[in-house]
Order: structure tokens, then sequence, then C-alpha cells
């Protein structure tokens, strides 16, 4: 094997890291979605879903989760922010007029795009999660209780998001990140295919079809919760 | 017809350039782009100004000698084509063209519009050949090659070395190019020896060299006159990370 | 001077093993004291400076291009020959050895093409085992076709791109040796002069082409390896920096120039399309098997070809030449096309072109087959004209294409300047007046692959060197001399181009001396050329010397053109007789023939110079023919 030094610096394997991260954050997105849209089914089950998941291997499957999703979130921003810097220096001197063919505004800006979905996650978790910010709504403070048909009391989530998405400013904000965060799958999902090298002439059309589906699919399946509430569907 | 051109005009390595206006007449629909700054080089010289420097050879797309941004697209405006074969029958009349040189880290501006495609060659030396000496060969015939993955190979080794991959590249990245040569070679039974340490090394010499890291834009496909599909940087990404967990050197 | 071939003795079939059973080696110690300079990375240049490299000599390859795989080799379509008798269709050396012979009209040295037959069938081995994708069949054998008029099916081909891929794979191998440190590669560097030190080719003068910087690199041999003169006619289908400078400036410094006359005309390339025109495209000449050739049979007949009727059509070579037709070979067909356009009957804006017409194989086999077998050659003539062939018919006339002629070399390849090897297009040895389809590729290759690393090794065991180096005086003039014609170009100061001094020239070489030569036209050239010298009172180079200048690269080029062209006049006209890529209008049989002259002529032209505008002196080597019997061709 070669020197890891060596490995570690070459464009292809931060790109391995990108893509591996990435994909497991996506993953973690469509469950995460997934959990969102209980609150179609009502308090009851998006309540209980909440609590299974603190609940869940006494506790700490939880916190691995977390875990995971921070070394991932972490190697993500990492890889990036190196391959950034290494395409920058590659061009120093732009082109005075450009014409792309293939590219789009979002693949060219996935840094960008990535940068204001990172900053936008920090907010959400000190929203939702840390009740740092918006912490009228928090959903761990007295008296927003909720008690499941079994009876264990439990912090009353659909109350909070409910009660967070008739915020004009907090809906604005989601959305926006939610298209941002669109435009960021619909090129990455067959980036990452194509860097794993999973790729070729009979699966490319599937993967490159993948990418704005996911994109698309999740962008509209987070900004549904939103507009349900503003359309009163939910209460 | 007439046309108004800005080309990129720089003495040398170390000059500050710019882009400079021409307007050239009576340019004939039948004339290659190429000979169309022939012609406005005949007239320059004439005026006892400097003519512009391009890179040329061939001029029937093969050699991979020429090559320039035309409005924003390497080799111009017509796909799978090199701006030697570019025909004036592509523009109109009163059309505004701006020419630019590739534009990369890796490829030093040596005048006007010439740059230094050294790091390709230098890539090429760290593993893209099949290490055997003149007249080891066994005869041709005793090592039967499918006709797909003689046809695969040959996809590959169509690549013509221009750099039109790396110009069209928003990354400045030589993926497609060092990918052609992995690609070419691993697809045949003669290259599957030193297939790992083949992808390892070019790849770390394209870093060296300054090249970016392949996003996935695919704008190098579109541009390539000859067609090569990122298919084969799929391949290489492939055959690399199986070299950094099984190759051994 | 009396030339000697060096042929080795006894009977063909075994003169090259005995040479190399006998070959004085050199100590597998010693060589890498040995340093050799290579001049060109083409097929021949590339692969012998690979070669050498893996013996362990020291070897410097320069190359102008900005990478060694640039080179014009990379331009051949078609493919190239050996006689491996996959086919088993009645192929042998032997075969191979004769067509090559009988195709270059009987003027090449036998013992030299025989071995080129013999090699020729390591070449495919060594060419696959560097991974060059050559044609497969389905059973994952290699694919062969029948190539330009042979009779056997004896060419290995890569698509339409077998210059390119065998180049890429010699370039590979030499890339290989530059990444091991045993090549010093030159790239962006033009050879202005060849050092002589007591009658041995010791080293080059270069210059930098990005600094402009002009010096001496020294060696213990000097290989040629720099391809052939067809851009002194301008308008050639050869690349456009191809150039005569290396092995013309190696004549001025004594080597003999053999056969400049000789010059390859193809038929079917697309015709000039305007005054700007800058170089000539070639497409395959398989596109004959299809189409028919034709012209209006009333001069100056304007109308579009769809009007007119079949009845006032000339289908001249079918008229002409009933039993070949359409596929007369290469000269055949380039004179008739000639001839028709100087009766006034061409077609297309200049009248210089004749049409090749796809409509009758269209209606009989439908637009899917021809598309089939041409239709890159169809989209290709379609982006360089913007006409549809599939409904408008092609328009073609010949071009330059191949020079046979080149610096005159023995059996080891040695000029007779010792130490001075040449390779390739760029020396005269195995295509005699005419060079076969898919030859050149194969020669090239063979030069480099499989002939010089012997006999290289045989001149340093025969016999020691001294040392010099770049301060030795022979170096330190030669190395003046350069710099003083740069600064005599740049001081001129005149009115006219580089270019259009060698588009003046190209037009008389054309006219003059071209597919078709008669006393009167050469001699005429012969005083046109030396007045358009004043190239040195006239052209005007903008820029300085000590930059990437390709006004001066250009010049610098066209100055030796502007005297190359004069021997190549010098060499036709002396030649009365018509044999291969030679036509002379004075000999011709009734039938419009070439008419050879064996009792006169049988023997190779090598001209000594003899200064600027002084007639050069005549040196024959005569060539004796053994193991086959000159014929005359005939296609009626």
């Amino acid at each position: 094997m070669r020197a890891f030094g060596d490995v570690w610096r070459s464009n292809i394997f931060q790109k391995w890291v990108m893509a591996l991260t990435g994909l497991m954050l996506v993953l973690f997105l469509i469950a995460h979605l997934t959990g969102n849209l209980l609150i179609f089914m009502g308090a009851e089950h998006m309540n209980e879903y909440g609590h299974s998941l603190r609940e869940l291997l006494h506790g700490s499957a939880i916190w691995l989760a977390r875990g995971g999703l921070l070394v991932a979130f972490v190697l993500h921003v990492w890889s990036a922010i190196l391959l950034t810097r290494r395409n920058r220096a590659a061009r120093p001197q732009k082109y005075v007029k450009t014409d792309w063919r293939t590219s789009t505004m979002a693949s060219r800006s996935m840094a960008l795009s990535g940068l204001l979905i990172l900053v936008y996650v920090l907010y959400h978790l000190a929203h939702f999660t840390l009740g740092t910010v918006h912490s009228q709504y928090y959903a761990g403070q007295t008296g927003w209780e909720y008690t499941l048909a079994n009876g264990t009391v439990v912090p009353d989530v659909y109350r909070m998001v409910i009660a967070s998405f008739q915020e004009p400013l907090i809906t604005t904000l989601y959305v926006l990140s939610m298209v941002l965060l669109g435009l960021h799958l619909n090129h990455a999902v067959a980036s990452a295919f194509q860097t794993l090298g999973v790729t070729n002439r009979r699966i490319s059309p599937l993967v490159r079809f993948l990418g704005p589906v996911l994109g698309i699919g999740v962008a509209l399946g987070f900004c549904s919760l939103p507009l349900a509430v503003i359309a009163g569907l939910v209460h | 017809m007439n046309l108004r051109l800005h080309i990129w005009r720089q003495a040398g390595p170390d000059a500050t350039g710019m882009l400079k206006t021409y307007d050239v007449a009576n340019v004939s629909e039948h004339m290659s782009f190429l000979e169309m700054l022939d012609v406005l080089n005949e007239d320059l010289i004439g005026k006892g100004e400097i003519p512009i420097a391009f890179d040329h050879d061939c001029r029937e797309g093969i050699c991979g000698t020429c090559g320039m941004v035309i409005n924003g697209r390497p080799h111009g405006p017509v796909a799978k084509t090199t701006v030697c074969q570019l025909h004036m029958r592509t523009f109109k009349d009163g059309d505004e063209i701006y020419i630019e040189p590739w534009r990369a880290r890796a490829f030093p501006v040596m005048r006007d519009l010439i740059v230094d495609r050294g790091s390709f060659d230098r890539i090429m030396q760290t593993g893209g050949f099949i290490s055997v000496n003149t007249g080891n060969a066994q005869d041709g015939n005793t090592l039967p090659i499918s006709k797909i993955n003689a046809d695969h190979a040959m996809d590959a080794a169509a690549c013509i070395g221009c750099g039109a991959c790396v110009a069209a590249c928003p990354n400045s990245s030589a993926m497609l190019f060092t990918a052609a040569k992995v690609g070419h070679l691993g697809a045949l039974p003669q290259g599957q020896t030193e297939r790992s340490t083949r992808a390892m090394n070019m790849v770390l010499q394209m870093d060296v060299e300054g090249f970016g890291a392949c996003t996935n834009h695919l704008e190098c496909e579109a541009a390539c006159p000859k067609g090569i599909s990122v298919e084969f940087i799929a391949q290489m990404n492939r055959d690399y990370v199986a070299s950094v967990f099984g190759g051994r050197d | 001077m009396e030339l000697k071939s060096n042929t080795p003795n006894g009977p063909l079939t075994e003169q090259w093993d005995d040479y190399r059973a006998h070959l004085k080696l050199v100590n597998p110690a010693n060589k890498r004291k040995y340093n050799v300079i290579v001049v060109g990375t083409g097929l021949a240049g590339a692969s012998a400076a690979a070669t050498l490299a893996e013996l362990g000599y020291n070897v410097s390859a320069f190359t102008y291009h900005d990478s060694a795989r640039r080179a014009h080799s990379i331009a051949a379509q078609g493919g190239i020959n050996a006689a491996k008798n996959y086919q088993n269709d009645g192929d042998s050396i032997f075969r191979l050895f004769y067509d090559t012979i009988k195709g270059g009209d009987f003027r090449a040295r036998e013992s030299n093409v025989y071995r080129l037959a013999q090699v020729s069938t390591s070449i495919i081995d060594q060419c696959v085992a560097q991974g060059v994708p050559f044609a497969r069949e389905y059973g994952g054998y290699l694919s062969n076709r029948s190539f330009g008029g042979a009779q056997v099916s004896r060419t290995f081909y890569a698509r339409g791109q077998t210059g390119q891929q065998l180049l890429i794979g010699a370039y590979q191998a030499l890339m290989r040796q530059v990444g091991l440190g045993k090549v010093k590669l030159h790239n962006k560097q033009e050879m202005m002069d060849l050092i002589v030190v007591d009658g041995h080719a010791r080293g080059i003068v270069s210059r930098d082409m990005v600094t402009g910087k002009i010096e001496s690199f020294m060696a213990d041999a000097v290989v040629l390896a720099t391809g052939g003169y067809g851009n002194v006619f301008y308008l050639s289908t050869n690349a456009k920096n191809c150039n005569v400078t290396a092995t013309y400036r190696a004549h001025k410094r004594g080597a003999l120039f053999a056969n400049p006359c000789y010059t390859q005309i193809h038929p079917t390339c697309i015709p000039q399309s305007g005054d700007y025109q800058s170089k000539l495209t070639l497409m395959s000449e398989s596109l004959r098997n299809d189409g028919r050739i034709w012209v209006p049979l009333k001069k100056g007949d304007t109308r579009p070809p769809d009007q007119i009727p079949e009845a006032e059509r000339d289908y001249y070579l079918e008229r002409k030449y009933p039993s070949f037709g359409n596929l007369s070979p290469r000269d055949i067909a380039s004179r008739a096309a000639k001839e028709a356009c100087d009766d006034g009957r061409g077609v297309g804006p200049s009248g210089l072109g004749v049409y090749l017409d796809f409509a009758d194989a269209i209606s009989r086999l439908g637009k899917d087959v021809i598309a089939d077998r041409y239709g890159n050659l169809f989209e290709m003539y379609e982006r360089i004209t913007g006409e549809d062939p599939y409904s408008v018919p092609m328009r073609i006339y010949p071009a330059v294409h191949y020079t046979m002629g080149g610096l005159w070399v023995d059996y080891d390849l040695m000029s007779n300047v010792p130490g001075l090897f040449v390779l390739g297009e760029a020396n005269f040895s195995d295509h005699g007046a005419n060079r076969l389809g898919a030859s050149a590729l194969m020669q090239g290759l063979a030069d480099g692959y499989f002939v010089i690393p012997y006999t290289l090794g045989g001149y340093f065991a025969g016999g020691k060197l001294d040392s010099v180096s770049s301060d030795a005086p022979e170096a330190k003039a030669a190395v003046r001399e350069a710099e003083e014609k740069v600064k005599l170009m740049l001081s001129i100061n005149g009115k006219r181009s580089p270019t259009s001094f060698h588009r003046e020239l190209g037009a008389i070489m054309w006219d003059k001396c071209g597919m078709s030569r008669n006393e009167k036209g050469l001699t005429e050239a012969l005083t046109r050329i030396p007045e358009l010298r004043e190239f040195w009172k006239n052209v005007v180079i903008p820029g300085s010397g000590a930059e990437l200048n390709q006004s001066l690269e250009l010049g610098l080029r066209v100055a030796d053109f502007l005297e190359f062209g004069e021997l190549m006049c010098y060499d036709a006209l002396h030649r009365n007789e018509s044999c291969g890529g030679h036509f002379r209008e004075e000999y011709q049989t009734e039938d419009g023939e070439a008419k050879r002259n064996d009792d006169e002529f049988c023997y190779a032209a090598a001209w000594e110079y003899t200064g600027v505008g002084s007639k050069p002196t005549l040196h024959k080597e005569p060539l004796e023919f053994e193991n086959v019997q000159l014929a005359t061709r005939s296609y009626k």
C-alpha cells in the first residue's frame, strides 16, 4: 500500500470521502423526512416516534447516530474545503467569456449551497433540538407535555412543529433552505455514484435520473410540512 | 462576412495579457477558423505588427496541437470538432468572437493563445504505458482480445491530448485525459499487470501538476473533440481505490 | 565519391540474419557512455529513441512540438502492412518485398526492402504488446484488410486512426524512458544545423523556440527522423510545421540527398477553396471503391452536376482504363484529373476539381450501406465543404502526400557522413519511386524499432570516437552561423511575409515539378526559384529572436525550402524517364503510361551540395536486381 499521506492528499481519495459521507447524509435525510411525514398521521404517531428514537437501545442509539452524523458531516465539510481550494487554485486566471454546455448554476455552486445549508443546519439544531433560538416553541419546555396512549409523558414535538411553522420567518428560512438542499442533492447524488465508480454505460442514465428525483423529492417532502401548516391541513 | 474579434494577447509567460479587439472583413464562409486567423496575421505582418501566436499543425483534427476557447467553448461552438476543423460558416456576419487560451494553472500561457501542455507528458511518464522492451513480444495473435474490449480500448485511445477537457472543466481538472489513458490500457489484457500502479501514479502526478478535482460537471465529455465518455472517469475512480486497498509497491 | 551500400553478402533472404550474427557488439556496461541525439519524435524517431534507451544508450530526443505525441505520423489513416499471412491468402515476406519493389517502380535497393518485409511481422507483435488497439474480429484475433490495390489482406488498422495509435504506442514507450531518466526530451527545440567534426556527425545546433536560445548539443551519433519535404509545395496534406530544414542542413554539411524528385500525389483530396487555403485534406482512397469519377464533356460547363445529363458526362477513368476504371493507381488517377482540369473541364469555383459521384452506388446499394461504409468520410467532407455528399457529388483533386526521396543511406541507414543516421520518410531507402499504401508506417517503425538498434551498435563497436565538447571550433562556428542567420533575417525588414514567399514557391513547384514535369517547365523553375531568393532582401519578420516567434520559425524553414526546391528540379530534370512519382511528359507511351528507362536510369541519384545556386554534383548508386525481374506495369 502506498504511503498513506500521498493517498490521503490525492483528489480522488478526498472525493471518495465526500461521496461516501454525502450518501450517509442522504440516507439520514430520507430517514428524517420519513419521520417528519408522520405529522400527517397526527400528534400521537409523531410524538411516539420522537419518544421511541430517544429510547432505542436504552437511549444509546440516538447518541450513536448523532456521533456518526457528526463525523460524516465534519468529513463532508472537510473534504469540501480541500477540494474547493484545490479547484480554485487550478484556474488562477478566469475566462472572460464562458458558455457552459452541461454544468448548471447549481452544480457549479455546490460549495456555496453547502455552506448555506451548513449554516441552516446549525440554526435548525439550535431551534428544534436545543431550543436555544425560538425557545418559545421548544417542545421540551414546561407545559408542553404530551401523554401518549400508553400513558408515557413525552415532549409535544407535534405542537412545536405546528407552532414554529406559523411563524413566517421560520417558514421562509426553512423553505429557502430546502430549495437549496434540493439543488445540492440534484447534482450530488449522481456525482457521488460517478465518484464511487459505480456508473457505466448501462446504469449511468439511471443514476443521472436519480439526482433530480431525490433532490426534488426531498425538497418537496420537507416543504410539505410548513405548507400543510399554513394551509391549515394539520393543526 | 465581417467580424469583430477579441483576442487574448500576452507577450510571454510572465507578461500581463489582455483582450485586444480586431476587425476582420470579407471572411469567406469556406475558411477554417485557423485560416481566418492566418489572414488576420498576414494583415498584421503587413502593418508591421506582431502576429497572433497560436498552436496548430496537422489541421485535420488528429494531432491535438491546436486549441483555443471561442466564445467560452473550447474548440468553438460545434461539438466533436477541433478548432482547425471549425469552419467560418458556423458564424454569421457581424458576430463578435472572444478568443482565449486554455486556462489552467497546469497549462501556463507561453504567448497569446499558446499554452504549455508539458504537464500531460509528465502524467504519461508516471505510468501511461505498458512496460515492454522492444523485441520481447509474442506473436500478436497469441492473445485473443474480444472485439468488445478492443473497441472499448480504442474509444479511450482516441484521445488526441489537446487539453480541451481541462479547458472546459470549471475546475481545470485533467481527469478525462488521465482516465482515457488508464481506461485504454486497462481494457486490454496486456495492461493488467501494471493496472493498479498506473492508476495510482498517474492520479498522484495529476495532483502534483496542479490540476483540479473532478466534480462531475461533464463539461469535459461535451468539449472533447473525440467524444470520450466520462464513463472512463468512473472506471479510473474504481481502479484508483482498488489500488489504494489492493496495490502493493 | 563511391557510394557503398554495405549490403551484406549472401542470398537476399539471409542477409539480415547474417548481418546480425556477425555484428560487433557494444559491451552493456559501455552503452551508457555513448550519447545519441535523435531528432524528431514521429514513428521512426520515437521508436528509435525509446529502443536505444532500453538498450542502455544515453539518448537526447528533440522535437519542435510541445509534446512528442504530435508528429505528423499521427495523421496516417489507412493502416500498416505486415507479412503475417494471418488470412492465409498467399502473403509472404517475399510477396511483400516484391510488391514494394514493384510498387516502387524498381527504383529501390533490394536488400533494404527485403529486410523491411522481414521485420514487418515483429512490428505488429511489438505494437500489440504495447497496447495498440488494433481492430479485431469477433473471435478476438487481429483483423486485416486489403489496401491500396494489394491482392492480399495484409493491412492492420485501428479504425481510421492507425497512425495515431501506432505513434501513441511509440510515444508511450518513449515517455516510459523519459520517466526512467534514460531519455532527455527536448520539446520545442528546432534543429538548425548539423555539427560535423573530423568528418563525423557529432552534434546539432538547435533553437529553443520559447526563449530563442541557440545552442549546440554534442553526441557520438546523430539520428535524423525528421520526415518528408512535401511542404515545399506549400499546399500538401502534410502538417503545417513539416519542413526540410533538418535534412537539408545535413545535406549542406555533406550528406547526399537522394531522389528528391520522387513525390507521391494522392488523388482523393478535398480541393482548394480559396487563396487563403493553408493545407489540403486527404480522404481515404477507399472512396473510389464505390464512387464514380467524372467531369463534364464540354469545356467551361458551369451547370450544377445534377443538371448535366448522363450523355454529357465524361467518366474518363472508366473510358481510358476499362479494366481498372475508378480504381486505377494513384498516379494515373491523379494525372488524369489534372489533364481534365488543364483541358478546362474542371469543376468547382476554382476549376481545379473533379466529381466523385456516389449517386449510382446509393441507388444500387441504398444510402444506409454507403453510410455504413463511408459515413465518417462523408461527415468530414461535409464539415469542410458544407456540402452533403449524399445528394451532391463530392469534388476531389490530387494533392502532394508523401515524398519518397530523402537523405541517401546505406544498408545501416547511415548517410555518407559517418555517424549520421537517417530514418523513416527522411531517408530515401525503401520505397523507390513510389510508395505503396500502408507502407509508410511500416517503414518508420521498422527503422526505429528493429534496424537502428543493431546498426548503431555496429557503428559504435566499429571504431573509437574521440570525445568532443560544445567548445569544439566546429560547434562554435555552427552556432555562430545559426545566430547570424537569425539576426540577418530579422534585420531585413522588407515588405513580404514568409508565407507569401512560401506560397509563391509552392505554386512554382506544383506547376513545374508537380504531378507531371517537362524539360521546359523545369528549366523555367530553375530560373524562377533563385529569383525568389530575393527573400533575403525583402522578407519581413516582426518581433525578435529572443522570444516565441512563429514568423521567424516559418522564415527559417522557408529559406531552406527556397534552396531545396532547386535541388528537386535538378533531379527531376536529369531523370529522363518516367517512373513512379516522377512523370516526365516527354517520356510516356502512346497510351500516356509512364515510360521507364532501365538502361540509363536504374540508379539512385544522390546529390552533393556545392553551394547556394550552384548545380549539385550527381553521384549514382546503381541498383541491381537479382531476385526480381524488371517488369512494366499496365492497368489497361
